[in-house]
């Protein structure tokens, strides 16, 4: 809802601005002028060509170009019959033009009011009314034109109209796709409630939305009209002498290309430079209409310097919801360098009680040898126009084989985006800019691609979220369980299968080996989730990330999935970390458990012991507002405030805002994850005070 | 599959009947179709023996049903021009098209499949940039203007490749060229489309984390999944290829059914005008359902909802 209302606004200003915003892009007002330089010359063509365009002056055939020794009528030349090639192209852009705009504007009223009619109605007007659209572009328009052209004869009036006709089509399905994904929206329900009449609502509510991508089409469309109109003259059936078109035009060169290729040549430049200026301004106008696209081009292009970062660029939005902030709240125009990529230190504050070596998880403890994974402050920004923004602060943990590591933490507070940096898959957007990944001792982050490849699958393995999605819908699932053994072990296509199948036993997929040869969306979410889960163990990964592996799926489904992931933990030695918001999650599965709050970790430690007895406050507001039987006949509470956006974390203790123990200090001094007990380990000043409480 | 096929071609069947019915009425309708059939200097004598010769005096539900018949035979009547049967001529003319046709869509395909990809595979890289504006110019090009222009420079400046024909390799490099350039662009661009969303779907992220390599991701995951809105446009883009194959053949000489339309246009040649017009529609007919038949085959929802 936030988002929609942002980006209305957004439109808004767009609109009121957007001679601002061409003028800001250099490509887009260079194409703006051509156009508007071609309309001049085709309103005062006529006055400054006069009838030299069509006049004969046999005194001067075949002049070539930029001969001015008969002034500048002859610039670009003569044809045959001495007409100057620059005069007959002035009057010529006034006829290309007498065609191209009413064909354009008839289709234009007629499709988007009849696709906003039939989009709004729905029902027997829609489907009628696609039929039709169907009709008249299954068949090609020239084919069209070449038969009504036969039977009436060619001239502007019927171009016109039979350019209209074949276009109509491609407004009435943009405005009807449009209006019906109106009709679903609450406010057009709300104008239909209190009785609005329904051209009403269509012209005050439909139309408004719909109008900025109907002009998009019509520039676009705009060149096919003048291409379809140059294309009739030219074959014959179009414009007719002594009228002037530049198709025309190019068909008369062609009788003198050996001689005059002058001829041919300015008018084919012409059509060429209006139709591209026409496309040029088409994409513009998407760009600037659309503000969430622009943004997300804009941030692809900084995120293309990302070290280590590849290709797949889904929305950090989709992830973790407080990033997704700047995606609505962004000013699209502001293009800010995101190079100036600030040490997420230096704006930290005034953080000088980390001690060196950086926040240990474990607090006091050195990494035991059967750490698998270490993660030693790690940092990671998302760049946005607005400058980077600091969604991973200097977070460490550790986990053993066989242990599991429950990160915890609300939407937004960067755990995925966490697990993503660790097992290597963060979005272009997104970029490592400090700390270690240690997988056995090597860092991960140090390693090239191929060596990072290799180790993906048997050294980190990761399962998703939405096992929907991360399955690929048109392979077999086969095909894709397979895959880990055809890459890493080399294996044939037959024993991949083999694997594949024994695998999906493995996770408890019932009739295994038929069911290799259905798809994903033949298959339940649950089984879903094991298919992605085995595509994650297939190689016995050291490290496994769960990212909520969970959160799509119904209760009793999401506790076989746990049995199952506890299961293959225990039977393949491996250290889990499990993302979770879930505290029972975390409570039920999980050994250890690191809780972070606006991108850092803020406590660390055994489970049971963290959850008894917590030594942060952000933990104990947490745990406080779960229902639980201890708390019964009391009230439940919830922390107060929101958790800061990923942009503006508060200077000092991200937390304080927030925090019932805040003093003076917290705004100056960031607390350091320190230990607090035997494995245990807080980012509060006052985390000894509730140790020892 | 057949269930899909056969709902398909029900309704694809429609647009078939328009072109059958508007060929017929635009024939009645407007006016003396003898002045459709017959050159202008036809005298009366003529026109009233052409008249009876054609049914065109009998009731109009009667023509409509000799019409329909004649259709169903495919015979379209004579050629004005060559007095040969209308629709052999379309028939001899249909091979040179269709091979133009192929080969063209067949190179756009592919070309546009690889440069589309690679713009995608990093959004608003420099490669992206001119891709993007390489295609969108093409896409917007006059093809009979590039088709000239192509002519001065390769044929009568350079003499490399001849202005006209059919004979030899060298023969199709400009007519291939030409009708390619625009499906090519607009292609381009929908490849790259696709490829950007695809690539950035939850599932390609799950095979780099399987340790796949990018020509993998890019080929084996996602160029599947971006096959389908491409293959709706390059659908398109095959009907839209008639358009250009008039004008091609025109300026070329190739011997196709484009060449055969414009010409029975400025000669008046009705006859084979029409059956140039009704086979074409049943090509196009035939296209779709082979665009249709082919989304069901590189997409296992659509075999399914096709079952269901």
């Amino acid at each position: 809802m936030l988002q929609k209302a942002t980006s209305e606004a957004g439109a808004t200003t767009v609109r009121r601005r957007w001679y601002a915003l061409l003028l800001r892009d250099r490509f887009a007002s260079a194409a703006a002028l051509v156009l508007v330089l071609v309309a001049l010359c085709a309103v005062l063509g006529p006055l400054l060509a006069g009838d030299l365009a069509t006049r004969q002056n046999l005194r001067a055939p075949g002049r070539p170009p930029f001969s001015l020794d008969h002034g500048w009528a002859f610039v670009l030349g003569s044809d045959s019959l001495g007409r100057p090639v620059a005069a007959r192209l002035l009057t010529a852009a006034g006829t290309t033009l007498a065609v191209a705009v009413p064909a354009v504007l008839c289709s234009l009223v007629i499709g988007s009011v009849w696709g906003m009619w039939a989009g709004y109605h729905g029902g027997w007007r829609e489907n009628v009314s696609l039929r039709v659209a169907d009709v008249i572009l299954s068949f090609p328009s020239l084919l069209l034109a070449v038969v009504v052209l036969y039977v009436f004869s060619p001239s502007a009036a019927s171009i016109v109209l039979v350019l209209a006709v074949a276009r109509i089509p491609v407004y009435l399905r943009t405005a009807r796709a449009e209006a019906a994904e109106l009709r679903s929206r609450l406010f057009v329900d709300a104008a239909r409630t209190f009785g609005t009449g329904g051209w009403a609502t269509i012209r005050r509510h439909v139309a408004p939305s719909v109008l900025p991508t109907l002009l998009t089409v019509a520039a676009l469309d705009f060149c096919f009209v003048m291409l379809a109109e140059s294309s009739l003259s030219f074959l014959g059936i179009g414009i007719q002498p002594p009228d002037v078109s530049w198709g025309l035009m190019v068909a008369q060169g062609r009788q003198e290309l050996q001689s005059a290729w002058w001829i041919a040549l300015f008018p084919g430049l012409a059509i060429v430079l209006t139709t591209v200026s026409a496309t040029v301004l088409a994409s513009w106008a998407r760009m600037t209409t659309d503000p969430g696209q622009r943004w997300r081009e804009g941030v692809r292009r900084s995120g293309r310097r990302a070290r280590g970062a590849r290709g797949a660029s889904a929305d950090p939005a989709t992830r973790d919801g407080a990033v997704a902030e700047p995606d609505t709240t962004a000013d699209p125009d502001t293009t800010a360098d995101p190079d100036t990529t600030a040490d997420p230190d230096t704006t930290a504050g005034p953080d000088t009680t980390a001690a060196p070596g950086g926040s240990r998880p474990t607090g006091t403890e050195p990494p035991t040898p059967a750490d698998v994974l270490v993660v030693d402050d790690l940092s990671v920004d998302v760049h946005t126009p607005a400058g980077p923004v600091h969604v991973v602060r200097r977070v460490g943990f550790s986990v053993r084989s066989g242990e599991t590591l429950a990160l915890l933490g609300e939407s937004g507070c960067g755990k995925s985006m966490t697990a993503h940096a660790v097992a290597g898959l963060l979005d272009p957007v997104a970029e490592v800019v400090g700390g270690q990944v240690r997988l056995d001792g090597e860092d991960l982050l140090g390693l090239g691609a191929r060596a990072r490849r290799r180790l993906a699958g048997p050294g980190v393995a990761m399962v998703f979220q939405d096992a929907l999605s991360a399955l690929n819908p048109v392979l077999t699932v086969g095909t894709q369980l397979a895959e880990p053994f055809r890459i890493h072990e080399g294996l044939s296509r037959r024993a991949a299968r083999a694997r594949a199948v024994e695998l999906m036993e493995r996770v408890g997929i019932p009739e295994a080996r038929s069911r290799a040869d259905a798809y994903p969306h033949q298959f339940s979410g649950g089984m879903r989730q094991r298919l992605l889960i085995a595509t994650a163990v297939a190689l016995r990964p050291r490290v496994l990330i769960a990212d909520e592996p969970t959160t799509a799926l119904d209760v009793t489904v999401q506790a076989q999935i746990m049995d199952l992931l506890r299961e293959l933990r225990g039977e393949q030695r491996t250290a889990l970390v499990l993302i979770t918001h879930d505290l029972g999650l975390a409570a039920e599965h999980a050994d250890r458990v690191a809780v972070m709050y606006a991108g850092t970790v803020v406590e660390t430690g055994p489970v049971a012991e963290v959850f008894g007895k917590p030594h942060h406050p952000y933990t104990r507001g947490l745990l406080a507002s779960v229902p639980a039987e201890q708390h019964r006949g009391s009230r439940l509470s919830s922390i107060p405030g929101s958790p800061p956006d990923p942009g503006a974390v508060p200077a000092g203790c991200a937390f304080r805002t927030r925090c019932p123990m805040a003093r003076e200090r917290c705004a100056t001094h960031r607390p350091a994850l320190t230990g607090t007990g035997a494995g245990r380990a807080a980012a509060c000043h006052f985390g000894k005070e509730l140790a020892d409480a | 599959m057949l269930t899909l096929l056969r709902r398909r071609a029900v309704s694809s069947v429609v647009p078939l009947l328009v072109v059958v019915l508007g060929v017929f009425f635009l024939a009645r309708l407007t006016g003396d179709p003898a002045n459709l059939y017959l050159p202008l200097s036809a005298t009366p004598e003529m026109r009233a023996e052409f008249a009876a010769r054609n049914g065109l005096d009998d009731p109009l539900i009667t023509q409509f049903g000799d019409y329909l018949a004649q259709v169903v035979h495919l015979d379209f009547g004579e050629s004005l021009r060559t007095a040969q049967p209308a629709g052999e001529a379309v028939l001899r003319a249909f091979p040179a098209t269709l091979q133009l046709a192929g080969w063209t869509m067949l190179l756009a395909i592919v070309g546009a499949v690889v440069i589309g990809s690679l713009a995608a595979y990093r959004p608003n890289s420099a490669t992206d940039r001119i891709a993007s504006f390489l295609s969108s110019t093409a896409a917007s090009v006059p093809d009979f203007w590039i088709a000239i222009m192509g002519v001065l420079v390769f044929a009568v400046t350079l003499g490399w490749l001849p202005t006209s024909g059919t004979s030899g390799a060298a023969a199709w490099v400009l007519p291939v060229a030409t009708l390619l350039i625009r499906p090519f662009g607009v292609l381009v661009q929908v490849v790259r489309g696709a490829m950007v969303s695809a690539l950035s779907a939850p599932y390609v992220k799950v095979a780099r984390a399987k340790g796949a390599s990018e020509f993998r991701v890019v080929f084996g995951h996602a160029l599947r999944n971006a096959a389908a809105p491409a293959l709706t446009v390059a659908g398109d883009l095959a009907v839209g290829l008639v358009n250009g194959a008039v004008v091609v053949e025109t300026i070329f000489g190739w011997p196709g059914i484009g060449k055969l339309m414009i010409d029975s246009v400025l000669q008046r040649d009705f006859a084979v005008l029409q059956a140039a017009v009704l086979l074409t529609a049943l090509a196009i007919f035939a296209l779709n359902i082979l665009v249709d038949l082919s989304h069901a085959l590189l997409d296992p929802r659509v075999r399914q909802r096709a079952a269901a």
